[in-house]
């Protein structure tokens, strides 16, 4: 058969892009998710390398924040000390001043403050200072005014300290807070005021504030946080591909076994695995490729072992062809004179004819079972009409039909389109169960079904003769199985009638199923899928048939034809009025 | 009738009863056992139909056929151990008219020999003038086949298969019908038979075996005739 293919349709090809760049990449944006989900489920190396970044990340995360505030507490608690020491230093040089006068008048007092700010300036580190009088005392002391420097004018001292230092009046305490100072530049530091109680003995209670500026220990701390994250992201990244080194040398050895063994599961059976060193991936490669060996063997074997019975079923086939040809050559012109003959050697001659085609039909059947056997049954494809096929059969089987007075109806509601099927296979099932619907029909009616549905074609043969019990219907497909070895055989089987009809059915992808009650009749159905190779589905005919109760329901079913013309346009699927059998004889 | 009939089989029982069988039906036998022999066997005595085994010693069956095939279009029967598509098509494609499965009855040899040697039945109803199919000319009385001037070598079947679409260039043909009228059968047969000749015979008679003008493909259903063509230069 030649088919013309149509040409293949490229008109879809050609299109301009520039247009969709922009939803393009939303589009890839927004797929990221789901790629990222997709390596993740596919790549063991891409999981291991972001569980590796995770894992490190946290880990080096936690380190650097320890480190990072441990050594920040160590720098403010060192520059700390520093700022009391030196403010003590320079509250104890005041009061010093202050003890070793004795003066009571404003003015003097106002010099005396003046000579110990002088002295704290120089004495001290901090250029931030303040001396507040202590708030509670009478006109003599609040007649000085306040001196502080511009940076702590603009309440950088907090009235808790101020409290405090107020509350600790005539002691030598240092009171501290941490503050943020402005500085020069418009912007803050970070700072710490230390407050004392000062008292001039006969000028009453005063404050004194030193601001220290830690700008220079916040640099450093900031100067090591930078420093430890550069360290702690190379450090992952290190790790990163440390760990991607690790995977790949282990994953490549892997990915090839697993690309090897595909190529074995596909049947390159010689290909293995590169055997290199003696580690574990060499120990893995080395027994998988010892495995590949044996199994190269076996099949090798299996393969051989096959072809020497299909080559051995092929020759004795031809061996015992040939001399087989010459005895039913030989017989039948034997059996062609046999009127000539005495009564007994005619009666032989008859004999030897009938079993040679006896043996014949065993012969061939043996061979198509071990064909089968072998699997080298083969598909002979074409579309054909079911109906059409059936038809066919019916007629070929009619002369045995009526020889024992069955009458053949055929019944068909649909099927009448051409399904893809090996029509000499289908024929040989769809006659090998007319020829048993005949011997065990007792001579009722015969009724061949046949319909379709979306996935399926069926053709179901029923008669109404002796039946068998369920056991017997369980074991009909078996090979040389007789329902009843005491029963006279009329067609004369070989007993791989029904097997042959399931392996053919299988080959298709189809199903020979069998229902059957005793004395209510048989029912097999044979079920094909109507384009090859996909799956079945539901029949289209019902098992048990629908007429089960009643005797002989032929007219019932409406099932008037008998055979009908055949006309290759027709792709319907409704019944059509048939004609008698004068169709098929003219050309 | 005495149809000279050569038969190619190595099994001398199988042989001497197909002789004997032959000769009842009054054809002569002529017998090569040797597939090396069979060519030197065939140019001597001319035959009018050969049987041949396609399992024989010295040479296959098969390169037997091709041999007779490039000499002449005499018509093979091969007589075939094997159903198996492969031999079968095998045989088919290097030429073989027909084939028969061992074992096989007298009677069934007889008519496939018979429908083989009578002379083709579609000319009974006598045509006047010759038959025309795509830019092909058929002269059925003399049996040739013509393309413009030039002529085209067809079997006896090949010739037979063109008549049967040319004769009725309305008809349609499905492969049973061809099976009938061409080969013989009457009932199922392996439509194979047409597939594999019908793609001999459009390698002769067609310009593009591939896009074929004269055997046209119905598809789902059969063959029919190339609508004809009237020749550019007329003979």
């Amino acid at each position: 058969m030649a088919t013309s293919a149509a040409p293949a349709r490229t008109s879809r090809s050609s299109r301009s892009g520039r247009s969709h760049i922009g939803p393009f990449l939303a589009r890839e944006w927004r797929a990221w998710p789901r790629q990222i989900v997709g390596w993740w489920r596919l790549s063991l190396q891409f999981r291991t390398i972001v569980i590796t970044i995770g894992l490190t990340t946290v880990a080096l995360l936690g380190a650097g924040i320890y480190t990072s505030v441990s050594i920040g507490n160590d720098l403010f608690h060192s520059r700390l000390n520093q700022v009391l020491l030196d403010a003590n230093q320079a509250a104890k040089t005041a009061q010093t001043i202050f003890d070793a006068s004795d003066s009571s008048n404003d003015g003097s007092v106002s010099t005396l403050l003046n000579s110990a700010q002088t002295k704290i300036t120089s004495s001290s580190s901090s250029r931030l200072i303040a001396i507040y009088a202590a708030p509670g005392q009478d006109q003599t002391a609040t007649s000085f005014l306040p001196f502080a420097s511009p940076a702590l004018t603009t309440g950088v001292v907090s009235d808790d300290l101020k409290a405090e230092v107020t509350a600790g009046a005539g002691t030598q305490t240092l009171y501290w807070q941490s503050v943020v100072l402005p500085n020069g530049s418009g912007g803050t530091d970070p700072g710490i005021i230390v407050g004392s109680p000062l008292s001039i003995p006969s000028g009453g209670q005063y404050q004194l504030y030193l601001g220290y500026n830690l700008a220079d220990s916040a640099q450093t701390l900031s100067f090591v946080q930078q420093t430890l994250w550069i360290a702690g992201l190379l450090l992952t990244l290190l790790i990163a591909l440390v760990a991607w080194v690790i995977v790949r040398l282990v994953i490549e050895p892997i990915k090839v076994a697993a690309e090897v063994s595909e190529k074995l599961a596909d049947g390159e059976l010689e290909v293995r695995i590169p055997e290199k060193g003696d580690d574990i991936i060499a120990t893995l490669a080395r027994s998988f490729n010892g495995m590949a060996d044996s199994m190269q063997g076996q099949i090798t074997q299996l393969a051989e072992l096959s072809q020497l019975q299909q080559r051995f079923v092929s020759d004795v086939s031809h061996e015992l062809r040939t001399p087989l040809t010459t005895i039913r050559l030989a017989g039948d012109l034997l059996y062609d004179k046999r009127e000539s003959f005495e009564p007994a050697i005619g009666r032989t001659a008859e004999l030897l004819h009938t079993q040679t085609v006896r043996f014949e039909l065993l012969l061939s059947d043996l061979l198509e079972i071990s064909r089968f056997d072998a699997g080298s049954a083969d598909l002979n494809i074409e579309p054909t009409s079911l109906v059409r096929l059936a038809v066919d059969a019916i007629d070929q089987m009619r002369p045995l039909a009526e020889a024992a007075g069955s009458e053949m109806r055929i019944f068909a509601p649909g099927g009448h389109v051409e399904v893809e099927i090996d029509a000499r296979r289908i024929r040989r099932i769809v006659t090998n169960l007319l020829g048993n619907a005949i011997e065990h029909g007792e001579g009722r009616a015969i009724l061949v079904s046949i319909d379709s549905n979306v996935s399926a074609i069926a053709i179901a043969v029923r008669d109404y003769g002796i039946g068998m019990s369920t056991e017997d219907a369980e074991r009909v497909f078996e090979r040389f199985w007789r329902a009843d070895p005491s029963r006279k055989r009329t067609i004369g089987g070989t007993g791989l009638g029904l097997a042959i009809s399931l392996e053919d059915a299988t080959l298709h992808g189809g199903q020979l199923e069998v229902w059957s009650e005793p004395g209510a009749g048989s029912c097999f159905r044979l079920t094909l899928p109507r384009v090859h190779g996909r799956p079945v589905g539901t029949s289209p005919l019902p098992l048990p048939p629908e007429d089960t109760d009643e005797s002989d329901p032929v007219e019932d079913t409406g099932a008037h034809l008998l055979t009908r013309s055949y006309d290759p346009t027709h792709t319907f699927d409704e019944p059509v009025e048939l004609q008698p059998d004068a169709e098929r004889a003219g050309g | 009738m005495d149809a000279r009939i050569l038969v190619v089989d190595d099994d001398p029982a199988l042989a001497e009863m197909i002789g004997i069988v032959l000769k009842a039906e009054n054809f002569e036998p002529i017998f090569c056992a040797d597939g090396s022999q069979a060519f030197a066997a065939f140019t001597s005595s001319r035959p009018d139909l050969v049987l041949l085994d396609l399992m024989l010693p010295g040479m296959d069956g098969i390169e037997v056929c091709d041999q007779i095939r490039a000499e002449s279009g005499v018509p093979i029967i091969m007589l075939t151990a094997k159903s198996d598509t492969t031999d079968v098509v095998k045989g088919l494609e290097s030429g073989a008219d027909d084939y028969i499965v061992k074992p096989f009855n007298p009677k069934e040899l007889v008519a496939r020999i018979r429908t083989r040697l009578r002379p083709s039945t579609v000319v009974a109803a006598a045509v006047t003038g010759p038959l025309l199919i795509g830019d092909i000319e058929l002269d059925v009385a003399g049996h040739e086949v013509r393309r413009g001037d030039g002529r085209i070598n067809l079997t006896p079947l090949e010739f037979d298969l063109l008549n049967a679409l040319a004769s009725k260039p309305q008809q349609v043909f499905t492969r049973e019908m061809l099976l009938e009228q061409v080969w013989g059968y009457h009932y199922k047969a392996d439509t194979r038979l047409v597939n594999v000749h019908v793609q001999r015979l459009r390698a002769k008679v067609e310009e593009d075996p591939d896009n074929p003008r004269i055997v046209m493909t119905v598809r789902g259903v059969g063959y029919r005739a190339g609508a004809v063509v009237q020749p550019a230069t007329s003979g």
